[in-house]
């Protein structure tokens, strides 16, 4: 239907950089928007104050603007943005002064200079505080390898102590008591393998994998093996003690909660349930734990006073002498004090983990 | 500031109550605080100078003696506060101490007492030279220790505490009684390499014990003015003292190259032990020496390294 063509209500607000353009029509499809000259020119057909039609309008801007436009339709406006060629501060948007009848200042975006000279402002302080942020974290490209290779080590850890647990339950039910002397008989082998994999978490803490403290980690990994390798591995008749039972089985109690934790941590998940066994059960646990291991020690130091072995006589080339029921008994104290140490820290861990009362940070 | 400024007042405090000590009223405005200190230990007699840490800040450092009332930071009524450092004892007195035990628990092993060894092998002598060797070389660095202390030594501070001279001669002393019990034992053995071994390490000891002589000389010459004040110290003609080219602290250094050769002469590992210990003490202590000199000296040598050249 030929008429007069019909303007849409065009509302417009400015920032340095820019101009918006808000047309009032709903339902539009396919609208025409070009500058050229820059010269605005608009055709679609929607919904507006005059019904159903095609609406078109033309503003010829102030200052240059690019010539490509940029709109979003919505269903009840469609948005027009256009970049101004320089930045600069327009005292109004049309090249005529006087004002074209369907344009009004849209007050809903509309900010005069100053405050749109606050707000650009604001605009650049976050991106520069963003771009410290990102500079002081560097994006980390082996960030995925190093996630898989420590859940691969605990899950092995965590497969591995499991094994010796329930291999160390079900013959406590089958054979009771007896189980005790031929422990290490039977788990001996899986344990010399997890206890050497877990120098890796030395490594760990050393080259800084993993954010817990180095100190803890020696106390306990040396610890260990020295009971395994020196006291128990070396001397045949230790292994057949009952006490190797309640070492082992101390030892893989406190690993079937600590790795899974690891595991699932560096996932991402936080199993509460797990979270809190694994800071509250060494609590009970490694106290008795070490009260093993003492007892072992107690039980070994004869046996090497007798066969003096890793012992050193004079005469020798070094002129020194080792007797090393002597320093098994100085461990024992250090034992003591290696326990202490621990316990300080996983009290710390457990304080700053499981909280007085969780609070969510803002 | 023309001519004296008056008579200022100081309030001493205690540090950590806050309970009013003294107060000095007509306290001249150029007193120094050694003054100050002799006033409060006429008010307190258990409070000798050398005990009392006099500072302006509860926590803060130690006022030095030298320093003069109206320059400090402090109003016409003064407030100090004032700790108590326990009983002291001279740096002179410390040394004399430490290097006399090691020297005669030494002869006790050497001349073999016959608490050490058993009734057996009393007052024996050992049929190996090395082992008279040894007992002349230990001898010879303790004496040597101690006649520094005497004549060469200038110390900056005056006292230590009274506990750390427990510490330190239970450390010197166990150390010596330990090696010295391996080295004269009845059955030592001596050096693998023989005559070139312990040759090697004669030789080595004498360098390192002149060595270090020379730099506590050349160190002590520096402070001949009778100053208090640190200065950089410099190669002289001496040959040894060529070392301060590479290492801020030769004397180290060269202590240090004394126990491996007596290391090396003995072939003894608890010397090895001590030996180690000495070098791990002295890093730290010249790390801290050469960090020192780096902040108050903006033109301090950049080739030196704190003990071993280019290296540590």
């Amino acid at each position: 239907m030929a008429g007069p063509s019909l303007r849409p209500h065009v509302h417009w607000a400015q920032r340095h950089r820019e101009l918006y353009l808000r047309v009032e029509l709903s339902d539009v499809q396919n609208p025409d928007i070009t500058i050229t000259d820059n010269v605005l020119y608009f055709k679609a057909q929607g919904h507006g104050a005059k019904g159903d039609n095609i609406y078109e309008f033309q503003i010829e801007f102030l200052e240059p603007v690019e010539p490509k436009p940029r709109y979003k339709v919505t269903q009840r406006q469609l948005n027009i943005t256009v970049q101004k060629k320089e930045s600069s501060w327009w005292e109004r948007l049309t090249r005529q002064e006087k004002r074209p009848l369907f344009l009004a200042p849209d007050f809903d975006r509309w900010l005069d200079e100053s405050d749109a000279e606050m707000e650009l402002r604001e605009k650049e302080e976050e991106k520069m505080n963003k771009m410290k942020i990102e500079s002081r974290v560097p994006k980390d490209p082996f960030k995925h390898l190093k996630k898989g290779y420590l859940i691969m080590y605990n899950l092995v850890q965590f497969l591995g102590f499991s094994w010796i647990f329930v291999n160390m339950t079900v013959r406590l039910f089958i054979l009771g008591k007896d189980s005790f002397y031929d422990t290490f008989h039977t788990i001996a082998d899986m344990m010399y393998f997890c206890q050497t994999l877990a120098l890796m978490e030395i490594l760990n803490s050393l080259i800084g994998l993993v954010r817990s403290p180095l100190i803890p980690a020696v106390i306990q990994v040396f610890g260990r093996n020295f009971i395994l390798f020196v006291v128990l591995g070396s001397l045949e008749e230790m292994q057949s003690k009952a006490v190797v039972f309640f070492i082992f089985y101390f030892w893989s109690i406190i690993e079937l909660f600590r790795y899974p934790y690891y595991m699932l941590s560096c996932i991402g998940i936080e199993w509460k349930p797990l979270t809190w066994l694994r800071y509250t059960s060494w609590i009970p646990l490694y106290p008795l734990g070490c009260l093993a291991e003492a007892v072992c020690i107690v039980q070994s130091i004869p046996i090497f006073s007798e066969t003096g072995k890793f012992s050193l006589a004079l005469p020798n080339p070094l002129n020194v002498t080792i007797q090393f029921s002597f320093l098994l008994q100085v461990y024992l104290i250090a034992l003591f004090l290696g326990l202490f140490v621990n316990f300080r820290h996983l009290y710390k861990q457990r304080r700053k983990h499981l909280g007085p009362k969780k609070r969510k940070m803002k | 500031m023309g001519g004296r400024a008056g008579f200022f007042e100081v309030e001493i405090l205690d540090w950590k109550t806050k309970k009013q000590l003294c107060f000095l009223d007509k306290v001249e405005s150029n007193a120094t605080i050694r003054e100050i200190r002799l006033m409060f230990h006429k008010l307190y007699p258990q409070w000798y100078p050398a005990r009392q840490s006099i500072r302006l800040d509860p926590k803060g450092k130690s006022l030095r003696d030298e320093e003069i009332l109206q320059h400090l930071p402090v109003g016409t009524t003064a407030t100090l506060y004032f700790k108590d450092l326990g009983p002291q004892i001279g740096w002179t007195m410390v040394f004399l101490i430490e290097y006399t035990g090691p020297l005669f628990i030494y002869f006790l092993f050497y001349f073999r007492m016959p608490f050490v060894y058993g009734l057996d092998e009393r007052f024996t002598s050992s049929p190996h030279p090395v082992v008279n060797l040894a007992c002349i070389c230990h001898s010879f660095h303790y004496i040597k220790r101690l006649i520094e202390t005497i004549f060469v030594h200038r110390f900056s501070h005056g006292t230590m505490p009274l506990r750390n001279i427990v510490k330190n001669c239970l450390y010197y002393w166990g150390f010596a009684a330990w090696l010295a019990y391996y080295i004269n034992h009845p059955l030592y053995t001596p050096p693998s390499y023989g005559k070139k071994q312990i040759n090697f390490a004669v030789i080595m000891f004498l360098l390192c014990e002149a060595g270090n002589f020379s730099i506590h000389v050349a160190l002590s010459d520096l402070r001949r003015d009778g100053s208090r004040t640190r200065k950089i110290p410099y190669p002289t003609k001496n040959p040894f003292t060529w070392l301060f080219f590479f290492v801020s602290c030769p004397n180290y250094t060269y202590e240090v190259g004394t126990w491996i050769s007596f290391t090396i002469m003995t072939q003894c590992v608890p010397v090895g032990l001590f030996t180690l210990l000495c070098f791990i003490q002295m890093t730290i202590w010249a790390k801290d020496k050469h960090y020192t000199y780096l902040r108050e000296f903006k033109d301090y040598p950049s080739l030196r390294m704190p003990i071993i050249p280019f290296l540590l």
